[in-house]
């Protein structure tokens, strides 16, 4: 018979209950600022409702009304300096850290609610429109609300997706050597998605200062949590990762405050994450003005029940039983509130033209049609007084250099004089700079600033992202292997790459992500894609291509100069490889949107980058009949493509190849060729020619591989029948 | 009945001729002696007659075609006959003219060099033209016997017949939104296709650049007369320019080079064109080996040759190759211009008018005569430090005539 012993997850994990001793020793100012921005959000919300119902809200209005005493609760135990976000349903949160930074003093509920308490509402409530005088000038609306000055980091729209980010804003509140901490609000649908579950194992291995405010309505939609988990109590979690986890009414505004001051003291004190599971109820069904009874997944009776329960109602009572508020008082607080709502939609809508009864937009409010693809990358004013320099402008001396050299040396010089720089990534940390060397000396260097993180590429990728909103630092990720994009592709897409746009195209995002690009190394299937066609294809990144060790240190400072996330695609055949590279200076930024001739010719304009180009060198050397003008693109995104070179050499040598090596379905070239018949028609002679690896990923097998790849051969075949004129 | 109408032998001869422009559409009514075509052969442009009232049915080749007698034109028929009937005569069913495929480098190139797709073979894959057929085309045209310079030669080539001329068809939709009276096509003769063809070539295949020149030709216009109070034949200030140019190559033999795909090729002997004008355009005759030639040698040739040019006599040979070419307009007074090199030749020297102007002369305003010239310059064989030397060379010799006589 085996023996058992009991064992318990070290950190604590408890259920805070309020007494009526807390209800006294309460200060009064607390409780009438919870009473008040609970009267606001909830006339707020009223109000959103009644604008969806009337078709003046384009998309989804999820409501809180119901869970507004969580998201109050907490946000009051918070200053200033810390940072919020929170998920699709987060007007409350929202609005409760953004009334909190306009009203630093309190909401005294007796009182006519300030004009800067009007006028954010009004702002709010234009964002939720799609409206030009919102956030984001209404671009990011319901579901992406952000006001960066009142430490409201950004509402998200994918489940879970802004728990990583939220854990980098945290990052680097502690690496800035500052007390605040991050919130993170979500609910019990995101528990158990994995960027959720990767950011409480991350944030609790580095110690972060993170909140992880779990929402538990108890209902994903219409999944009941106990169909959705096999532990209801979502705060569970916490200790499983050792994090210290409360468990708390989330309609008593009072015991979340608590709860949070609780943790806040723990992650203030440098001891790590916490978490805070808030049991709340939404009135309504997910989305819209009808209850969920009606939609058969609950009952009425549940709903009524909870409805007592009402932190409003509580709170009120309580200012009632302390005497800080009669009752008449309390229903002039909740008129004014909805008074002002409707003073707020009389400055955005008017009566429709025949129909009196009946509401629209003021023109006047729309953001402008031509607003609608500006500022999906910044304007580069970042490289103004750069020091600029490319190969024929290059001042410093040459040399022999081999390109993994490079990499860890422009990285080294750039942490040198730029403090903000962090590297993060799997092992960059051992190994002698990582599985290739690229990181070699950094974490000796710069032990804080050298981070190996846990195999969880979401995680970390988003907490990156995080740390570039944030803007306090510079992230640099490495991607072991470029497939590992789709584990990341959450946080790498819908996150990083989109978020300067969705918020308003301000924000800047600087990110470098170093992907290594492995084609034929034996990985095989998973391990052996070229993500340059995905990033091309997905808006708000750039992508630099070095191909020689000079490109690679001029490219990278320019990437790591840019304000907005580049990926830098490092091809592992070439780490190997020497090439001409800098002597001594490591300082020069080669300009984004600069192409390299690599071979000039008359007859065939061949465009590549990364090993592919030295690869049609070399096929070049064998083929005297072809005069074939090479153009390494060095910058491959729709935004940094250098026109001016390929326009030249098109309407030169009217014929057009694009060589890749990557397999033909998430090739790079298909966009470019498109774009190239576009602006070049007249002046083309034979139909674009493509050189790409077949349709399946290279497989293990070396034959397999060889054979899924394209290289010097294929380069070859293609470029002599198109100057033969056999080809297409 | 329909029928089909040939070019007749008595109009053609058995020369090489081409169809020019369609002056009747399908499906329009013929009366006897309407005029139905244009066809041009290397000597006169002829009309094509409807031989009875009727319809044109169908056109049988396209405007640009070569055509010899006996060749099939047009289907005609009967007022009321249809394309059926046309195919009936024809033997089958009316054939879908069939598309053209060429690639759009082709096509915009055979546009702007006046060339037909459909008289273009196309080398790429399924028979397309490619730009590479369009300039083969292009060379052949460019190397026909002479058709430009010959059509200006010959007899018939006065100022253009006036059955050339003709208001444009009212199906022109150009023509059709002005009034008849405003506008006048006259259609293409082919020494204007020609010049408008290689010219076009030229400008955009060959990189100019160009290089001006002034030279004092003070002693340049007193040798001059010199020469004409004591020599048999009159020398014109041109005739010495020729020959300066001529010495100024010698003196500077880089310049005496053409392009070509491989090579650049370099002459032994300086050969030089000299443009004359024409009442139809212009032709340029080569004087060979003109570093060699004497000055009254050089102008009794070139009196020749525009005598010859005048009446049509100038052969093929006398048109082919030179390696530049000294085109003059001072005697219109113009001051300065700039040419656009005749291929594959490297060079045009544009001279200007002597002139008198004032001129700084050792710390004195004096008034002399001056002469501007301005060298246009393939970049792809010459440099511009080589032509800046070559002009150096050359007004020096202006300066100094007794030079250009030795």
């Amino acid at each position: 018979m085996s023996e058992h012993r009991t064992l318990a997850a070290p950190a604590p994990w408890v259920q805070l209950i309020v007494t009526d001793d807390d209800w006294d020793a309460a200060e009064p100012g607390l409780l009438l600022t919870m009473f008040s921005q609970l009267a606001l959000i909830r006339a707020f919300e009223e109000n959103v409702l009644e604008l969806a119902g009337a078709g003046l809200i384009n998309g989804p209005a999820h409501s809180s009304i119901g869970q507004e005493g969580g998201a109050v609760g907490s946000v009051l135990a918070l200053t200033d300096a810390d940072t919020v976000n929170g998920s699709h349903r987060g007007h409350h949160q929202f609005l409760a850290k953004a009334l909190h930074h306009v009203t630093p003093d309190g909401i005294d509920p007796a009182q006519p609610y300030p004009e800067a308490v009007k006028a954010l509402l009004l702002r709010s409530l234009a964002e939720i429109c799609g409206l030009d005088r919102g956030f984001s000038h209404g671009r990011g609306g319901s579901m992406h609300l952000q006001w960066r000055e009142a430490g409201a980091i950004g509402t998200n729209a994918i489940v879970g997706g802004g728990v990583p980010l939220a854990a980098g804003s945290a990052w680097a509140h502690r690496q800035a050597g500052s007390d605040a901490v991050a919130v993170t609000y979500f609910g019990d649908g995101a528990a158990n998605i994995g960027s959720t579950l990767e950011t409480l194992n991350l944030a609790a291995a580095w110690k972060l200062p993170l909140c992880f405010f779990i929402e538990n309505n108890m209902y994903a939609v219409s999944t009941t949590v106990s169909e959705a988990t096999g532990e209801p109590r979502l705060s569970a979690r916490g200790p499983g990762f050792g994090i210290p986890s409360w468990r708390v009414d989330g309609m008593n505004p009072l015991a979340v405050h608590l709860a949070m001051g609780e943790a806040l003291a723990h992650m203030r004190a440098g001891r790590g994450p916490a978490v805070i599971e808030a049991e709340v109820y939404r009135y309504f069904h997910q989305n819209g003005p009808l209850p969920g009874s009606a939609f058969r997944y609950r009952t009425r009776e549940e709903e009524l029940q909870w409805r007592e329960r009402d932190p409003l109602l509580m709170i009120g009572a309580q200012l009632v039983r302390r005497k800080l508020l009669d009752s008449e008082q309390i229903d002039t607080a909740s008129q004014r509130a909805g008074q002002l709502m409707s003073e707020i939609d009389d400055v955005l809508l008017e009566a429709s033209p025949g129909a009196s009864d009946k509401r629209r937009i003021k023109a006047a409010e729309w953001p402008d049609p031509k607003f609608a693809d500006v500022g999906i990358r910044g304007d580069l004013g970042e490289f103004a007084g750069a020091p600029l320099a490319d190969r024929d402008s290059f001042a410093g001396s040459l040399e022999p250099v081999k390109f993994i050299d490079s990499v860890a040396a422009v990285m080294a010089r750039r942490m040198e004089t730029d403090d903000r720089i962090v590297v993060m990534g799997e092992d960059v940390h051992r190994l002698n700079g990582g599985t290739n060397g690229a990181t070699r000396g950094l974490k000796d260097r710069f032990p804080t600033r050298v981070l190996g993180t846990p195999i969880s590429e979401n995680g970390f990728c988003g907490l990156a992202g995080g740390v570039a909103l944030d803007g306090r630092f510079r992230p640099v990720v490495e991607l072991m292997y470029a497939d590992f994009m789709w584990v990341a592709a959450d946080q790498l897409f819908n996150q990083i790459g989109k978020a300067r746009h969705m918020f308003g195209g301000g924000d800047s995002v600087p990110l470098v992500l170093r992907s290594k690009v492995a084609l034929g190394t034996g990985y095989g299937s998973q391990h052996s894609m070229d993500p340059a066609g995905v990033f091309a294809t997905s808006p708000g990144w750039r992508i630099a291509a070095p191909s020689t060790p000079f490109d690679y240190v001029g490219l990278m400072n320019s990437a790591l100069r840019c304000q907005d996330p580049v990926v830098v695609l490092e091809h592992v055949d070439l780490y190997a490889s020497t090439g001409e590279g800098p002597a001594d200076d490591l300082d020069y930024c080669i300009p984004v949107g600069k192409a390299a001739v690599r071979r000039h010719g008359a007859a065939l304009t061949v465009i590549s980058y990364l090993a592919m180009t030295n690869m049609e060198l070399a096929a070049l050397e064998h083929l005297p009949e072809v005069d074939a003008e090479v153009i390494d693109l060095r910058w491959l995104d729709r935004a940094s493509i250098d026109w001016e070179t390929i326009g030249e050499s098109v309407r030169k040598t009217n014929n057009v190849l694009i060589a890749e090596q990557g397999a033909r379905g998430t090739s790079y070239g298909g966009w470019l060729a498109d774009e190239i018949q576009r602006r070049y028609f007249d002046w083309l002679d034979q139909p674009i020619g493509r050189v790409t690896g077949g349709e399946a990923s290279p497989s293990i097998s070396r034959v397999l591989e060889r054979a899924a790849i394209a290289g010097t051969d294929e380069a070859a075949a293609v470029m002599s029948a198109m100057v033969s004129g056999n080809h297409g | 009945m329909a029928d089909v109408l040939r070019l007749p032998a008595a109009v053609a001869g058995q020369a090489e001729a081409v169809l020019t422009t369609w002056l009747v559409p399908e499906g329009g009514v013929l009366a006897p002696r309407d005029v139905i075509a244009t066809v041009e052969t290397a000597k006169a442009s002829f009309d094509v007659e409807a031989e009875s009232a009727g319809v044109l049915l169908r056109q049988l080749v396209r405007e640009g075609d070569e055509v010899t007698a006996g060749t099939p034109l047009a289907v005609t028929g009967a007022p009321g006959e249809t394309a059926e009937d046309a195919a009936a005569v024809l033997g089958g069913p009316v054939p879908v003219p069939s598309r053209i495929f060429a690639s759009p480098i082709a096509r915009r190139l055979a546009r702007e060099m006046d060339l037909e797709l459909a008289a273009i073979t196309g080398t790429g894959p399924n028979g397309r033209i490619r730009r590479r057929d369009v300039e083969t085309a292009a060379e052949q045209r460019a190397a026909r016997p002479a058709p430009a310079p010959a059509a200006t030669a010959a007899p018939a080539a006065e100022p253009p017949a006036p059955a050339a001329e003709t208001a444009a068809p009212a199906a022109e939709p150009s023509s059709a939104v002005a009034s008849a009276a405003a506008v006048r096509d006259v259609p293409h003769s082919r020494l204007r296709r020609a010049i408008a063809a290689r010219l076009t070539e030229s400008k955009q295949t060959t990189p100019h650049f160009y290089l001006r020149g002034t030279a004092d030709a003070e002693r340049l216009w007193r040798l001059k007369e010199r020469l004409n109070t004591s020599g048999p034949v009159k020398i014109t200030l041109n005739d010495l320019v020729i020959k300066a140019v001529a010495h100024a190559h010698t003196r500077v033999p880089e310049v005496n080079v053409i392009w070509t795909a491989d090579a650049i090729r370099h002459f032994a002997d300086v050969d030089l064109s000299v443009a004359i004008a024409t009442g139809e355009g212009l032709v340029t005759p080569v004087i060979r080996s003109a570093d060699r030639l004497s000055v009254s040698t050089i102008a009794a040739f070139v009196r020749d040759q525009s005598e010859r040019a005048r009446t049509g006599r100038l052969r093929q040979q006398d048109l082919e190759g030179g390696v530049a070419t000294v085109t003059n307009l001072g005697m219109y007074g113009t001051e300065e211009f700039g040419a656009i090199i005749n291929p594959p030749q490297s060079a045009i020297l544009a001279v200007g008018a002597v002139r008198q102007q004032p001129v700084a002369h050792e710390g004195k305003v004096r008034v002399r005569r001056v002469m501007t010239v301005t060298l246009s310059v393939d970049h792809r064989p010459i440099d511009g430090v080589t032509a800046a030397r070559w002009m150096r060379a050359f007004t020096a010799l202006l300066e100094d005539p007794e030079q250009i006589l030795a």
